[in-house]
């Protein structure tokens, strides 16, 4: 039985309390949260407590082996420092870090610690994406040759508006498309050169939209795609290779839609799209860290897969701000953006 | 109104001479293309006379042409036609080097004659109505743009740079560009490119993304591949989104399609909506009758290329290249 504490009752604290409701072998121990009434409304169907503070959790809980840290980006780092110290195991939301010295910093540590580290890069695990690149490895689209991908909708409101705050999020680069720079890196291999254009820094209120072009060194050229200029959420890829191509649009895709003619809580009159599965990929992520724990495996997306993409993040950021194409080699040290 | 066609190399010719045929007094007076037997089959197939050389078409009763020869070929047959005082309609890209294309512009202005550029995209009526939109502030003000012009390659010339002058870039740069510039009454200062033969054997570009910055400090992204492959159900696309400060629009030029299912082809998107190419030869067609300044000047065109070489320039150097 693992005991899991979850810090956060924001949007990923409360997917990933859904998902550990639904397993045998996991006891939710207590969700860590500033705001009683948002946590309660989480811990309550799993009948976990809840605590104010991480002090408090600890000095009430006789026993834990996991913490899941649905933080803001900017307070992973303090978090994955005081758990792995008393040797509790660490699931952490992606991105890893907000800077590339946190990234290393936290690796670094969890390994003089002896602790599992484990990044939530969720895109992994949903079953449209593992299968392009299932696909692909099989030969169904050749050689690939150029990727596209798009992430995004409406501008996300969390915490005290932290995604607002490029200090605290590294805004959409760093929050959002990362998912995109994890997935091209886990199909392609790693990156040769990144050019990168963004409305940061241009003062545009609760909006935002980058286009970054990646050119690995195998040769693939993406184009990856985030907006927090559009609405709803949506996410598509396209892969041409040189004997055929694979796409995927959320927005076309869509198994399962609600029209209630009844106004009411987010439904009235308004289309409700659902993709329901069994598992979800949340839950499957969830399941296979677990698992990692129990039988002491390597993960299929480790920390220094965490780190890389942070890399590739930090310098599409670096490439907004100088203009110039950022070549990515481990021996550089990259400025702070 | 009599127009006569300089070569049958581009395939567009063929769409142009049948939206020829379909406007009222107007006539396809002659074909000239060093391919005999392109050029006789043609003439056999519109009814119209065919010429083995250029010269003696443009000594024929002939108030316009349309150049759609090899891309390298254009500054020939332009400077000839403006020489024996025909207006012109040039296949885009105008040419495949800016000095051509400069020479071009100002051969035509010397002779009088106009000069068009054929970018077809300007009459494709979503694009209309997204520029009526934008024009009419739906959108705010524009920030950036994302645009795709992709297609098959075409093969033949258009894959020997000596004709071509380039593969995917020349090709397909041109068109998105154009509507660019043309939506936002701005030029592009700044080009970076990817570009790389990726999919062909053969010793030619064909993929390519395009980030251009522009002189009103929007940003934008042109991905010009001809990475559609053989069972794709259509040959190619030209999207383009553009993102405001008070909403986004979303073009999908080709979108008004049905979708056929056949034992044969498989899926193919078969495509309803307006004939843009019918429109540009209209709009041409008046030019010429009313001697007014073209819609799509030589200017136009030669900005198009413009961008084109300096995203091979940047792709080589890597690192981006100020036009501005």
């Amino acid at each position: 039985m693992h005991h899991v504490l979850i810090l956060g009752a924001g949007t990923m604290g409360k997917v990933h309390a859904a998902a550990y409701a639904e397993m045998d072998d996991v006891q939710v121990v207590g969700i860590v949260d500033s705001d009683y009434e948002k946590a309660a409304k989480v811990a309550s169907p799993l009948g976990a407590p809840v605590f104010a503070s991480v002090d408090e959790a600890l000095s009430t809980l006789d026993y834990l082996n996991i913490v899941d840290i649905c933080l803001p980006t900017f307070m992973h780092k303090e978090m994955v420092f005081r758990f792995a110290e008393i040797g509790i195991d660490i699931i952490c939301e992606k991105p890893i870090a907000r800077t590339l010295e946190d990234a290393r910093g936290i690796i670094d540590f969890c390994r003089e610690k002896n602790v599992k580290l484990f990044v939530a890069h969720v895109v992994r695990f949903f079953p449209e994406y593992e299968l392009a690149k299932k696909r692909i490895e099989e030969g169904a689209i050749g050689k690939p040759a150029v990727a596209r991908t798009f992430r995004g909708g409406i501008f996300p409101t969390g915490w005290n508006d932290w995604y607002a705050d490029f200090s605290y999020s590294g805004g959409l680069i760093l929050d959002m498309i990362i998912h995109d720079f994890d997935y091209l890196r886990w199909m392609f291999g790693e990156v040769e050169r990144v050019y990168a254009k963004s409305l940061l820094g241009r003062n545009l209120l609760r909006l935002d939209y980058a286009l970054v072009t990646l050119r690995f060194k195998s040769g693939v050229i993406a184009h990856v795609e985030g907006s927090w200029a559009h609405e709803g959420f949506t996410t598509r890829y396209e892969i041409a290779g040189q004997k055929g191509i694979i796409d995927y649009d959320s927005a076309k895709e869509m198994p399962l839609v609600m029209k209630s003619k009844k106004a009411g809580k987010g439904a009235g009159g308004v289309a409700v799209p659902e993709s329901p599965l069994k598992k979800t990929p949340y839950y499957l992520e969830l399941e296979h860290f677990l698992l990692c724990i129990e039988r002491d495996e390597e993960p299929k997306v480790t920390a220094e897969d965490a780190y890389k993409a942070v890399e590739i993040a930090i310098a599409a950021l670096e490439s907004i701000q100088s203009g110039k194409p950022v070549t990515l080699n481990s021996e550089k040290v990259h400025p702070r953006v | 109104m009599k127009i006569g066609i300089i070569s049958f190399a581009h395939m567009h010719a063929y769409s142009y001479a049948r939206s020829i045929q379909r406007i009222d007094g107007v006539e396809l007076a002659g074909i000239a293309d060093d391919n005999v037997t392109r050029g006789t089959k043609m003439a056999d197939t519109f009814q119209t006379d065919y010429y083995r050389d250029v010269d003696s078409l443009l000594s024929a009763e002939i108030e316009a042409v349309i150049v759609t020869s090899e891309n390298v070929h254009h500054v020939d047959h332009v400077t000839a036609a403006a020489e024996a005082g025909k207006h012109i309609l040039c296949e885009k890209p105008l040419a495949t080097n800016t000095v051509d294309a400069k020479k071009m512009v100002a051969v035509c202005k010397e002779n009088g004659v106009i000069l068009q550029t054929a970018f077809p995209v300007r009459f494709n009526t979503s694009i209309i109505r997204a520029k009526e939109l934008v024009e009419a502030g739906k959108l705010g003000r524009i920030l950036a743009m994302k645009g795709t012009n992709r297609g098959t390659n075409p093969g033949g010339w258009f894959i020997d740079p000596k004709k071509s002058g380039g593969g995917a870039v020349m090709d397909h740069t041109v068109h998105v560009v154009d509507v660019m510039r043309w939506l936002m009454k701005a030029e592009v200062n700044e080009v970076y490119a990817e570009v790389d033969q990726l999919i062909t054997e053969e010793k030619i570009d064909d993929c390519g993304i395009l980030t251009l910055e522009f002189t009103n400090g929007v940003f934008a992204t042109l991905d010009c591949s001809w990475n559609r492959n053989k069972t794709y159900p259509t040959w190619g696309d030209v999207t383009l989104e553009i993102i405001g400060t008070d909403g986004m629009v979303s073009i999908d030029a080709f979108a008004q399609k049905v979708n056929v299912y056949s034992d044969d082809k498989g899926l193919a998107w078969d495509f309803w909506g307006d004939d843009m190419d019918f429109g540009l030869i209209q709009d041409f067609v008046t030019t010429v009758l009313n001697k007014r300044e073209p819609s799509i000047t030589g200017e136009d065109g030669m900005r198009a290329v413009e961008v084109a070489i300096a995203a091979y320039e940047s792709a080589s150097r890597k690192k981006p290249i100020y036009i501005g």
